[in-house]
């Protein structure tokens, strides 16, 4: 077999070098001699490890190698030639002159170089015992690799199994040692493995070989004991000569070491970098323990995690660097050391980083929820890009779970906070009724600061709508529904993405969502509690809107109210009150409003009529209550009140008017009545001319404009908040016009005592016409009689009863001067307080009001009579705040 | 019959890939026809050892001929005697 084989052999490796010219001779010579010289390979037949190697060398080798199949009688064999003629890339294609050097050449390790080449990182070794067993260990782990190596160079040295027994492998070296033409350096084969392995390829003596030992204490401490330290000091750990003082907060080298300046300065330089370290490192453990801390915070530490990671895989990397040097025992070559100068210059970025993050941590002690991520927030704001981008992205991890909060709020209307990190903040305390108002507010110190306030106070709102139909108005269309939940911050990126265009796309989600729930909101609202219809009703019953049917009403309660307060019975009044509704318009409204119209008593006074208690009521209930809540009820109930008064003045006066229409032509034939009856007319006319004003102002100028300014608010309004806002400054404006409020304390009393004196005016006409009408009515009588007699041919009149008439008319007419002086009594009065409220409105402050004064007093018929108002319009306007 | 023929040489062609695929791989500078060659030298059971020092050795051996000026030389086969 043997013969055969070599045949066989023999032909095809001529094969292979019959291109070559003459010299080839010599190397097919060559080629067999080696061939025949060995066909035990010393090394085990283990496809394993083989295939172990090559994975080494390159990840797909797994996949392929499952694909051989058992084609291969002798795979092994053929796996360890192509691994041994596989090429180490970067190692420098050499060209030899002559054979021998080729084993000479050092090649570099291939796992461990700069650190810019993507490395391997090895486990860090903490300290010095450590190390040094690492190293042997080192090249347990390693020893595939380094096997890998040793091939690499070539037969020798003689790839050591992984049992520590080379004595097979020693022949075998010499054997080919022999072989080898010339070979420069013998000694590479004869490398006995020691307990140190040899680690490379032998090493022209013109190398530095660096002392493996630190240096003796006494002496001057080099620079790589310095860099060992160093790389301690950069994970925080105090190094041999570099440690942490407390006092000064910072690494300090030892004084007693004896050190260059130039090293020592270094020295601290990079020093600077652990303390960085330890400063990020002690905020992210303490926060870690901090169960309050909520999801910012702890995102936040994550993030600062992340980073001190690649920090200590950097170290690592630095740590490893440091090792091939030690296990080579010598250094390679100078350019890929580790000097201090080196790390300066390696170190500066990460230096920079730490800077950053260490300046972050110190901004945002303290902080959490939404103040953390303005604190982020706020330092983003750089012009460094680096640092911007850093920041960026931690910001992009810390306003995840905000924008989380945020997404699920606005579109389900949930809130689940329980570190109170959100800037909406819910009470539970609130019931339903007051939902709107009180139950969900701004925790405005949670408020990030890349999120504008006008976009919280939306995003308040739509969760609140979203909540308010869920609870109030019991709609349970599911959120989907109403707004199409866009994508929400799933993931951080999403979170990146969406904060670097925080003016477009978020603020068009927030619109957008915004948008659609409270138009949703609003057409339940006015589909399904009609909230519009019940404005509009309040404006009919409660603010005298509707004419018809209030004058109907009080028509019908006239004699009822005339009653004193308390004979009068609520039922009773709500009888009347139907027979008002079925007898007008009012009877076409929606059933719905008119079962909410109903009588209310107020609370009796003694000595009070109808007049006073009687008010209408209005009831609200369910989600309606939140635009019409019970103050604004109450104001309701004030305004119609005073319109009340107001409109049964203008009653009274109109039956006044009627009375005097009627009684003047009956009462023409008594002569003397006339300068009283002149006076009532005056008088009479005054007061209605001054009611007129008062009621179209009241009307017009009040209720209509304000009604009007309602409505458009009303129809346009794009969410709860708007109309409830209109109704209120409707409900303000109504009230302090109507003389309600407490500035215009004075004008209401002044006007209710115009009021009065009207009243008492009726009565006193009412007397007065009674008895003129009963003088009358006597007199008649008398004429009567007379007229009767005479036709029965009698005397008209006999002398007495001439007499008794005369006596009786005379007595008529000396009551006359009594009722002329009390009608004057009652003009004066009624004219200054008249004057005086004319005063007091050309020197209010409301415009509208002044304008009344003109209206009221417009032939100046009055300012004739009071000096103060004679002073011209300029002179009040310069003293309008003050009080005349 | 000849279906057993054809799938042992689709077998033989698929490891004959694969294998060029891993030397490829690992950068060996191996071409198809030397590949084969080698693969047979194995299996006839040479020393894999050995046989790379040679490779290697002949190698560096052309390479110094072609800075003696001489045309590129290539590793072909021209026909192999196999048995």
């Amino acid at each position: 077999i043997c013969t055969f084989l070599q045949a066989v052999s023999h032909v095809l490796i001529f094969v292979f070098c019959f291109v070559f010219s003459a010299e080839v001779a010599h190397q097919f010579q060559y080629a067999v001699r080696v061939i025949g010289s060995n066909y035990a390979p010393t090394i085990e037949r283990d496809e394993f490890l083989v295939s172990e190697k090559i994975k080494k060398e390159r990840g797909i080798f797994l996949m392929l190698f499952s694909c051989l199949q058992g084609v291969l009688k002798h795979r092994w064999s053929v796996l360890y030639l192509l691994l041994s003629l596989s090429e180490d890339p970067r190692k420098p294609s050499s060209r030899v002159g002559n054979y021998g050097a080729l084993f000479a050449q050092a090649l570099p390790r291939d796992a461990h170089s700069t650190p810019f080449y993507c490395t391997r990182p090895q486990s860090l070794a903490l300290s010095y015992g450590e190390r040094s067993t690492g190293l042997s260990a080192s090249v347990g782990t390693s020893g595939i690799s380094s096997l890998g190596v040793y091939t690499l160079n070539g037969p020798t040295p003689t790839p050591q199994p992984l049992l520590p027994a080379a004595g097979g492998g020693q022949p075998l070296g010499s054997r080919l040692a022999w072989t080898l033409p010339v070979s420069s350096s013998p000694s590479s084969a004869m490398v006995p493995p020691a307990a140190r392995p040899p680690l490379g390829p032998p090493v022209p003596a013109a190398r530095v070989v660096r002392p493996r030992r630190d240096g003796d204490p006494a002496g001057e401490v080099n620079e790589a004991a310095l860099v060992r330290d160093i790389l301690y000091v950069f994970q925080g750990i105090d190094g041999k000569f570099i440690k942490m003082s407390a006092q000064d907060n910072c690494y300090k080298i030892d004084s007693k070491v004896v050190l260059c300046k130039s090293l020592r300065d270094t020295s601290s330089r990079l020093a600077e970098l652990g303390w960085l370290h330890n400063k990020v490192r002690k905020y992210t453990d303490a926060r870690s323990l901090d169960r309050a801390f909520g999801l910012v915070g702890q995102s936040f530490c994550a993030s600062l995690h992340q980073e001190l990671k690649e920090y200590y895989r950097l170290l690592s990397v630095l740590h490893s660097q440091l090792q091939v040097e030690d296990d080579q025992g010598v250094t390679v070559c100078t350019e890929s050391s580790l000097t201090l100068r080196r790390l300066l210059v390696w170190m500066y970025d990460p230096k920079v980083r730490l800077k950053t993050l260490a300046a972050l941590v110190d901004f945002c002690q303290g902080r959490k929820g939404g103040e953390l991520a303005s604190a982020v927030h706020a330092y983003g704001k750089t012009g460094d890009p680096q640092m911007r981008a850093l920041v960026q992205h931690i910001l992009s991890l810390v306003s995840h779970p905000i924008l989380n909060f945020l997404y699920r709020w606005i579109y389900d209307g949930e809130l689940e906070d329980t570190y109170h990190e959100f800037f909406v903040a819910s009470d539970p305390n609130v019931k339903t009724d007051r939902l709107w108002h009180d139950k969900y507010s701004l925790r405005k110190s949670m408020i990030p600061s890349f999120i504008t306030m006008d976009q919280a106070r939306k995003v308040l709102l739509i969760g609140k709508s979203i909540n308010f139909l869920h609870q109030v108005c019991h709609d349970r269309t599911p959120p989907g529904k109403i707004t199409a939940a866009s994508k929400s911050a799933d993931t951080p990126k999403d979170a990146a993405e969406l904060l670097s265009d925080l003016e477009g796309a978020f603020q068009e989600k927030i619109d957008a969502a915004y948008f659609d729930t409270s138009k949703y909101l609003l057409d339940v609202l006015n589909r399904n509690y009609l909230l519009l219809e019940h404005l509009q009703a309040m404006r009919r019953y409660l603010l005298l809107g509707q004419g018809d049917f209030i004058r109907h009403l009080m028509d019908l309660l006239k004699p009822e109210l005339a009653r004193p307060a308390t004979t009068l019975y609520q039922h009773n009044l709500t009888g009347i009150l139907e027979t008002a509704v079925r007898a007008t318009n009012a009877q076409y409204d929606n059933a719905e409003i008119l079962k909410r119209l109903d009588v209310r008593l107020l609370e009796v006074s003694p000595g009070d009529t109808g007049w006073d208690v009687f008010s209408l009521d209005y009831h609200v209930d369910g989600p309606i209550s939140t635009v019409f809540t019970r103050e604004c009820m109450g104001h309701y109930l004030r305004v119609f009140n005073f319109l009340w008064r107001a409109k049964r003045m203008e009653y009274t006066l109109t039956d006044i008017w009627k009375g005097q229409m009627c009684n003047a032509k009956l009462l023409k034939t008594m002569p003397e009545l006339s300068g009283v009856l002149h006076q009532c007319h005056i008088l009479a006319s005054e007061m209605v001319h001054f009611i007129h004003q008062m009621q179209y102002y009241i009307t017009f100028e009040v209720l209509e404009c304000s009604w009007d300014e309602l409505w458009s608010k009303v129809r346009q309004a794009q969410d709860l908040d708007h109309i409830i806002a209109a109704h209120d400054v409707f409900l303000d404006t109504i009230i302090s016009r109507c003389l309600l409020d407490n500035n215009s304390r004075s004008l209401l009393n002044q006007l209710r005592a115009i009021f009065d004196q009207i009243i008492e005016f009726q009565s006193a006409q009412d007397s007065l016409y009674r008895s003129a009408l009963e003088e009358l009515s006597l007199r008649l009588q008398y004429e009567e009689k007379r007229r009767q007699r005479e036709e029965e041919g009698q005397w008209g009149v006999t002398a007495e009863q001439e007499a008794e008439e005369k006596k009786r008319i005379q007595e008529f007419q000396e009551t006359i001067p009594k009722m002329r002086s009390q009608l004057r009594i009652l003009t004066h009065f009624y004219q200054s307080i008249v004057q005086q409220f004319l005063v007091l409105l050309m020197t209010s402050s409301d415009e509208s009001l002044r304008f009344l004064s003109f209206r009221l007093d417009f032939n100046e018929h009055y300012r004739a009579r009071e000096p103060r108002l004679r002073a011209s319009i300029g002179a009040t306007r310069g003293r309008r705040l003050s009080n005349i | 019959m000849a279906s057993a023929a054809n799938a042992n040489l689709n077998a033989v062609r698929e490891t004959m890939d694969v294998l060029l695929e891993i030397s490829r791989l690992l950068n060996t500078g191996l071409d198809m026809e030397s590949l084969s060659i080698c693969v047979r030298l194995c299996e006839q059971g040479i020393n894999p050892e050995a046989l790379s020092a040679v490779i290697k050795e002949l190698r560096k051996a052309s390479e110094s001929l072609k800075v003696q000026t001489q045309p590129p030389l290539k590793l072909i086969s021209s026909h192999c005697i196999y048995m």
